[in-house]
């Protein structure tokens, strides 16, 4: 955090030895990892004395409640601040769910906003690398990232590379096994077993013509 | 002769130290926790018993005080003196004798911060719920829920078994003078860690300490049945001596339950070290008789273990939140499976 800020935080302090979050922006990101997809889990707790920062881009009408429609541009406006990619392609991030607290409870330092999103990944090579930064509100926060085990004992994790705030993170993994989604086989397999039905019926046909004459 | 020696055998299985110990313990939790039942009037009891699988109260614990986050049951402050004495009965049996005494440690730190704090009604002993999820039995499984400011114990108990993940302890302050005695609830936790790092050489500490910054518990208050890629450095690496000094540390969370329960626990840990991992991040040494800033992690296949100080309010040493957990067994689902 830049000096001046911390400073103009701490001016707003209530107490110094109470024990709520006080002068960071907590952001917290689980991610699992799958063959095809990828789900993130992210959960942001503002401080008490960094919440009049964070309330001011949440509540924007500044009428004191966080309407639907402000958690929605919130989510996404972090949705914009997030980026993933693998194997250097950019992922496309689809916003699963949002959880708001009651504004009383992100006002003491409590209340943590969650985030679900999903990102579908392309097919690739057997091993794999997922970037993930996260750059919200990056003068007050503090962030955590982490790798759940993956439930597909296909994947496994070979290593978690973070920089010194979490802000940036690299997971490199392998999978092994076919890509579970290979649905687009079956209509090109169809195709083939026509054409080469077809051929054999012509091939029978043309040599029934050929023993009639 | 086959009677004989059937009646034999019964006699020597039941007369024998182990089972009479099982017995002993599971009759004496049930016992205390009958007799706190008992002190209650009939509308304390509808207050403090809920169903086996009320999954909101079972998940209604954080470290936040309880007059931010609401629980559920009744609170010390609400109980008669004898009621309250019933409880920490419950508790002592529940417990081993150090669990006990960690415990209302952690409890007089949140009176020494009310005191503080000028009195603020946020704080004190008071304040901490007890709650039961099913009925005490000897032979059914039973959650017994105690927790406040900086604590949530979820012991299960079925029979002689107990197991006490998710546990949540905390401190604040994590250091107090209390009649020219120096308390520290989470001392052993910070001192034994710092013993295991600097007992680790050059190449091991590499692998243990993490580069970069952990402002806080992974898998705190509402993070149920997650797992996490573990890191830092694999026991398998370590020598036996270190090896021992982990197990040791991890003993300061699996001893809290009552000693049966707990060398069952760490029985299992013990089998699982191969498979622990060790991770450290922040500065590596702490002031004599301080507590350690730094966060650190244990996890195993049944384990995770996170002691996070915290920046918040002043001196982080001052300050510890701490989390056990077993995600292939929290809230004792095994047990309730079984």
């Amino acid at each position: 955090m830049k000096p001046s800020l911390a400073a103009a935080i701490l001016l707003l302090l209530p107490s110094p030895a109470f024990g709520h979050r006080l002068d960071e922006y907590l952001q917290g990101t689980l991610i699992s990892v799958g063959k095809d997809s990828l789900q993130a889990e992210l959960t942001l707790t503002p401080g008490v004395a960094v919440f009049p920062f964070v309330s001011a881009g949440i509540d924007t009408n500044r009428d004191g409640i966080i309407s639907g429609g402000e958690q929605q541009a919130y989510a996404l406006r972090i949705l914009r601040d997030l980026s993933f990619s693998i194997d250097g392609r950019p992922l496309l991030l689809e916003l699963r769910s949002i959880e708001f607290p009651n504004l009383a409870d992100m006002k003491e330092g409590l209340g943590g906003i969650r985030l679900k999103f999903t990102a579908n990944v392309p097919r690739g090579g057997q091993t794999r690398r997922l970037m993930f930064e996260n750059h919200h509100q990056p003068r007050l926060s503090a962030y955590l990232v982490n790798c759940l085990v993956p439930d597909d004992s296909d994947i496994r994790v070979i290593a978690q590379v973070r920089n010194e705030s979490q802000s940036v993170y690299q997971l490199d993994y392998t999978q092994a096994g076919p890509p579970p989604n290979r649905a687009w086989l079956v209509p090109l397999a169809l195709l083939l077993f026509t054409r080469f039905a077809f051929l054999q019926f012509r091939r029978g046909a043309g040599s029934f013509r050929k023993r009639r004459v | 002769m086959r009677t004989h020696s059937f009646v034999l055998a019964c006699a020597l299985i039941c007369f024998s130290p182990g089972v009479a110990l099982a017995q002993s313990t599971a009759s004496r939790v049930t016992s205390s926790a009958n007799a706190f039942l008992s002190s209650l009037d009939q509308k304390q009891r509808q207050g403090v018993l809920f169903a086996f699988d009320d999954a909101r109260q079972g998940t209604r614990w954080s470290n936040l005080p309880t007059s931010i986050v609401h629980r559920a049951g009744l609170n010390m402050g609400e109980l008669t003196p004898a009621q309250r004495s019933a409880a920490f009965a419950l508790l002592g049996s529940v417990l081993s004798k150090r669990g006990y005494e960690k415990v209302r440690q952690i409890m007089e730190a949140d009176s020494v911060l009310k005191h503080n704090e000028h009195d603020s009604p946020m704080f004190g002993e008071d304040l901490y719920f007890i709650s039961f999820l099913g009925t005490p039995s000897a032979t059914e499984p039973w959650i017994l829920q105690f927790g406040g400011h900086h604590l949530a114990l979820n012991v299960t108990i079925a029979g002689e078994r107990g197991v006490l993940t998710p546990t949540l302890t905390g401190a604040q302050p994590a250091l107090y003078t209390l009649n020219g005695k120096t308390i520290r609830p989470l001392g052993q936790e910070s001192d034994k860690a710092l013993a295991l790092l600097n007992a680790l050489d050059e190449m091991e500490r590499k692998q243990a300490i993490l580069g970069f910054r952990l402002a806080d518990l992974v898998l705190g208050p509402g993070q149920d049945g997650k797992t996490i890629q573990p890191e830092g450095l694999k026991a398998t690496s370590m020598n036996d001596r270190q090896r021992a000094m982990l197990l040791d540390l991890i003993s300061e969370w699996a001893g809290i339950v009552h000693e049966a329960a707990a060398a069952a626990r760490m029985a299992e840990l013990k089998a699982d070290i191969p498979e622990t991992w060790f991770a450290w991040s922040g500065p590596t040494t702490a002031a004599p008789g301080s507590n350690i800033t730094a966060y650190y992690r244990i996890q195993g296949p049944h384990l995770v273990i996170e002691y996070a100080p915290q920046t918040l309010g002043g001196d982080p040493a001052l300050h510890v939140h701490t989390m056990y957990r077993d995600p292939t067994n929290d809230y004792g689902k095994k047990l309730a499976a079984k």
